[in-house]
């Protein structure tokens, strides 16, 4: 439904006289035959994407730890157990396995936001890596979780495996079958610089980051 | 937050000229100092990312061919965002105007029974004077941005559109904080004081259930909105709340979410000179179970729709508001963002400004620039501003035709004067020769001037000027040539 | 090779001796020059003060003038920028079709000093000598409008006794602007100040560009501040040799 049809019109009117006054078919056409010679497919091997999606993790100052794909349980009990928190929330889609003995699992059924408060940590998977800019994606899948566990949180640990790195960005649009509804790209902890530029991190969302890179890249993703 | 008060520097209606605006600032060697230093480390910043990147010139083209495209298609794209958004679960409105976008957001407030809201920062808000007029109705606006609460809490202005506060420095942020929030023994370490904003605002972030926030895109193809941030802030506004109001400018459109392949590679290196900001959020109407569950969307026109008419300016509409034009402009780097007397300072608030204002304002912004064409070179979407800003020039010097005013401005008249020796050599050479005489009386022994009248003051307040040679070029040329025959 | 010179209205007025190193410096490389005498002005000054309709008329007496011409030279990339970057918006605007057609065929052959150098006559040792310490200023115009990169340097390194000293902040505008110097004089003083900094930290003993406006500029402030530093036009630099050394005035 339309609210304040008459502005609408009025608005609407305007921009038309002004433009081309195009349908969406229109449109559409002429949307396919933009320029578009900027890199999509980037030139680095798997090998080499996921070398980088670990440096620029480890610039954001993100602690990234390697593992082979059957390790992956043993790498994250270990994790947990090194950083000395014990109560986690966790989406509801994760492997049982991956949950460690010895650790408190609240696993998020609409987790209310102050519950949400009260863990030290949190633990997800996510969608794509993006190695150019070391930016995490989370679709906030079953796997990923509501936006609020990987947001009130102070740690998060994100269980990426090496086939969901991709070089580019073009490349993990190619990768979304369809548009996500909700998505949250991540790309370093959260930082400020708007006090003399005197860059700040860790204001908002969580301080640190863990990561485990599971190294798959024998298998399609 | 002071009730009821208006923005008289940064509204373009009231704020005095550049030129007069421009020089209480220059005599502020502090906030030049503070301007300075911020722009260069962005600047330098944003010259190294975009070194390194390969395609940084095709990504240009691209960005710039999808926002005319868009601008090109306006109509069918906010009717397909509006359908899209709608079939998502939000609800969309139109406000022909900065007063019609305040009432619709106080009524939904209204509706919510909200008497407080936390805020994402969004220029467009500022843009509208929103803040003053809903505290003037009983609410109380939170800024959450780290910047958006330094002015907010030290009643001060923005004055940079992506780093509002870079004008005020760590000893005067220290001042406003232990004010305002009430900590003693605080210290002016940009750390500790980040923490004190944190914690200030995190009891806000759970407790208020209503929030608005700005777009930066808005894409058509699924009726999704994306804010890209470096905070957190926002993603707080827009997960925690019951609801989300969204306000954007009808330019914010992008046609697909794929596009923002494009788009996000630019801002961010643009921005803030990072290959990708900390966090881009990007959410589809209403999810259940997911965030706020009433998202509405105030689509903006207040001046847009009559700057797609202008072939030259339709360009300004394609800003993605990354601020690397001021970042670059050495006028700005001299002035910072008060003088401009808008929200939209800088180079595209030289341009912006005075076309939303429908010319009737800020007329002396598209004169405050030297020409130098920096902007144009590091504007992602490839606005020609020295192309706009002249044409804009033009348009304010038609209206003066008009007026009787003119007959009294020494400019105008020399324009016109000058114009008309122009057109004919013998007036030409006939002027050269009696400026000779009368700058004369100018003219010191050394065969330099140190003191002009009327406009010339301005020239000679800080600069001598050569006297006018005995013989002109042309003249020495008809010498030599009697002399060869 | 004919050239007609387009020597500009400021320069005729307040820099002839430029426009003699032009001619002195092109006749030396076997150029014919010749000067027509009806020219006035390209109209930039008007168009960039907003006085777009009295801009159409000096750029509609260019064209005419100069419809014949073999190549027209000019030792100014503002005046030239004017013309490649904003006369065909006006011709088009004009709507007068065989005008703007004239105007057309003109335009390749206009050309800014150094590019006239480079580009057509393929020539960067011009035979000078000026046993000077040097800094060179790019213009925005230059720089950003008519692109001319590389040119300048290769110029002056083959200029020999000159000795180069780099400018930092190269790429900064020194704040002329036009009538912005006047309109905003105050601004355009601090943006002067700044680029002075920079000018006077080189420790040469001429700042050089390719445009007399930056120059009357910088060079006004030099003098009202007894910098121990002035300014002279490139042309008057590559016109300079042992046996006539280069016109230095103020």
């Amino acid at each position: 439904m339309s609210i304040a049809t008459v502005s609408r019109k009025q608005i609407l009117n305007r921009v038309r006289a002004a433009t081309r006054n195009s349908t969406a078919a229109e449109a559409a056409s002429s949307y396919a035959t933009l320029p578009r010679s900027y890199v999509g497919r980037g030139l680095m091997n798997l090998e080499e994407c996921v070398d980088r999606m670990a440096e620029r993790l480890r610039e954001y100052d993100a602690e990234v730890v390697e593992c082979a794909p059957n390790e992956l349980a043993e790498a994250i009990r270990a994790q947990l157990a090194a950083n000395g928190r014990r109560k986690f929330v966790v989406p509801e889609g994760l492997p049982a396995e991956w949950l460690a003995e010895g650790f408190e699992w609240k696993i998020d059924h609409d987790l209310p936001a102050q519950e949400v408060e009260q863990v030290e940590g949190v633990m997800t998977a996510c969608f794509c890596g993006v190695a150019e800019s070391g930016t995490i994606v989370l679709h906030h899948s079953t796997m990923e979780g509501r936006r609020v566990i990987t947001l009130l949180p102070d740690w998060h640990l994100c269980i990426l495996r090496a086939s969901q790195i991709v070089e580019t960005l073009p490349e993990y649009f190619v990768r979304c079958e369809k548009p996500p509804r909700l998505v949250t790209w991540i790309s370093g902890p959260s930082a400020t610089a708007d006090i003399e530029m005197t860059r700040i991190k860790g204001v908002h969302g969580p301080r640190i980051l863990n990561v485990i890179l599971a190294r798959d890249e024998g298998s399609e993703s | 937050m002071s009730a009821g008060a208006e923005h008289p520097i940064l509204d373009p209606a009231l704020a005095p000229p550049f030129p007069v605006a421009a020089l209480s600032v220059l005599r502020n060697p502090q906030l030049r100092k503070n301007v300075a230093h911020a722009i260069d480390v962005i600047q330098a910043k944003r010259a190294r990312l975009v070194a390194e990147k390969a395609d940084w010139q095709e990504l240009r083209t691209a960005a710039a061919a999808i926002r005319d495209h868009v601008l090109e298609n306006l109509g069918a794209y906010l009717e397909q965002f509006e359908e899209r958004c709608t079939a998502a679960g939000g609800v969309v409105h139109w406000a022909a105007d900065a007063a019609e976008a305040r009432r619709i957001i106080l009524e939904l407030l209204r509706e919510d029974k909200a008497d407080e809201v936390i805020k994402i920062k969004t220029m467009t808000s500022a843009e509208i004077q929103l803040n003053p007029f809903l505290e003037a109705a009983g609410v109380l606006t939170y800024e959450t941005d780290l910047a958006e609460i330094i002015l907010q809490l030290g009643e001060g202005e923005p004055s940079h559109i992506v780093v509002p506060a870079l004008h005020v420095n760590r000893s005067q942020v220290r001042e406003i904080f232990a004010r305002r929030m009430g900590i003693e023994n605080l210290a002016d370490d940009p750390k500790v004081l980040t923490a004190a904003a944190r914690n200030y605002l995190r009891r806000k972030f759970l407790e208020v259930p209503t929030a608005i926030s700005g777009a930066n895109f808005l894409i058509a193809e699924t009726g999704a909105v994306a804010v890209v941030e470096s905070e957190g802030n926002g993603r707080m506004c827009l997960t925690l709340p019951r609801t989300m109001i969204t306000l954007a400018g009808i330019e914010k459109v992008l046609p697909r979410f794929a596009d923002l392949e494009v788009m996000l590679q630019v801002l961010a290196r643009s921005a803030t000179g990072e290959r990708m900001n900390p966090y881009t959020s990007l959410w589809t109407g209403v999810t259940p179970g997911d965030g706020p569950q009433k998202f509405h969307v105030v689509l903006l026109d207040n001046g847009r729709s009559s700057i797609l008419k202008g072939k030259t300016e339709r360009q300004t509409l394609r800003c993605i508001r990354c601020a690397a034009c001021m970042n670059t402009c050495p006028v700005y780097r001299q002035t910072g963002g008060h003088a401009y007397g808008s929200v939209y300072p800088g180079p595209i608030g030289a341009i912006l400004t005075p076309q939303l204002m429908q010319m009737q304002h800020a007329q002396s912004l598209p004169f405050a620039s030297s020409l130098c064409g920096a902007c144009y070179e590091v504007c992602p979407v490839k606005i020609n501003i020295p192309e706009v800003l002249i044409d804009l020039r033009a348009q304010v010097t038609d209206k003066q035709r008009n007026t009787f005013g003119r007959l009294f401005d020494p400019m105008y008249l020399g324009m016109r004067v000058a114009n008309v020796v122009f057109s004919r050599a013998w007036l030409f050479h006939a002027a050269q020769w009696m400026g000779r005489i009368g700058l004369r009386f100018f003219t010191r022994r050394d065969g330099w001037i140190h003191s002009l009248p009327s406009m010339g003051r301005k020239w000679t307040q800080t600069r001598d000027m050569r006297g006018l040679p005995k013989q002109t070029f042309h003249a020495w040329w008809d010498e030599r040539s009697k002399e060869a025959r | 090779m004919r050239a007609s010179l387009f020597i500009t209205c400021y320069n005729d007025t307040l820099f002839p001796e430029t426009g003699r190193a032009v001619v002195s410096l092109l006749e030396r490389l076997g150029v014919e020059v010749e000067f027509r005498a009806r020219q006035t002005c390209c109209g930039q000054m008007h168009a960039n003060t907003g006085f777009r309709g009295e801009a159409f008329s000096q750029a509609k007496r260019f064209v005419r003038l100069y419809a014949d011409a073999e190549t027209v030279v000019t030792p100014s990339s503002s005046c030239v920028a004017m013309i490649r970057d904003q006369y065909p918006g006006l011709f088009e605007e004009l709507g007068d079709e065989a005008l703007r057609r004239e105007f057309t065929a003109v335009l390749p052959r206009v050309y800014e000093l150094s590019e006239f150098l480079i580009d057509r006559l393929g020539v960067e040792d011009v035979g000078a000598y000026f046993p000077h310490r040097v800094t060179y200023h790019a213009s925005c115009h230059g720089l950003r409008a008519l692109h001319l990169g590389e040119r300048p340097f290769r110029l002056l390194a083959k200029v020999r006794g000159l000795e180069l000293v780099p400018l930092e902040n190269l790429d900064r505008c020194c704040g002329f602007g036009g009538t912005f110097s006047v309109k905003n004089g105050e601004v355009s003083s601090a943006m002067l100040t700044v680029k002075l900094e920079d000018v006077l930290a080189t420790r040469a003993e001429f700042c050089t560009a390719l445009d007399n406006s930056c120059l009357m500029h910088l060079g006004g402030a030099m003098h009202r501040q007894y910098a121990g530093m002035k300014t002279i036009h490139m042309a008057q630099i590559l016109a300079s040799t042992q046996v006539h050394p280069a016109e230095v005035l103020g």
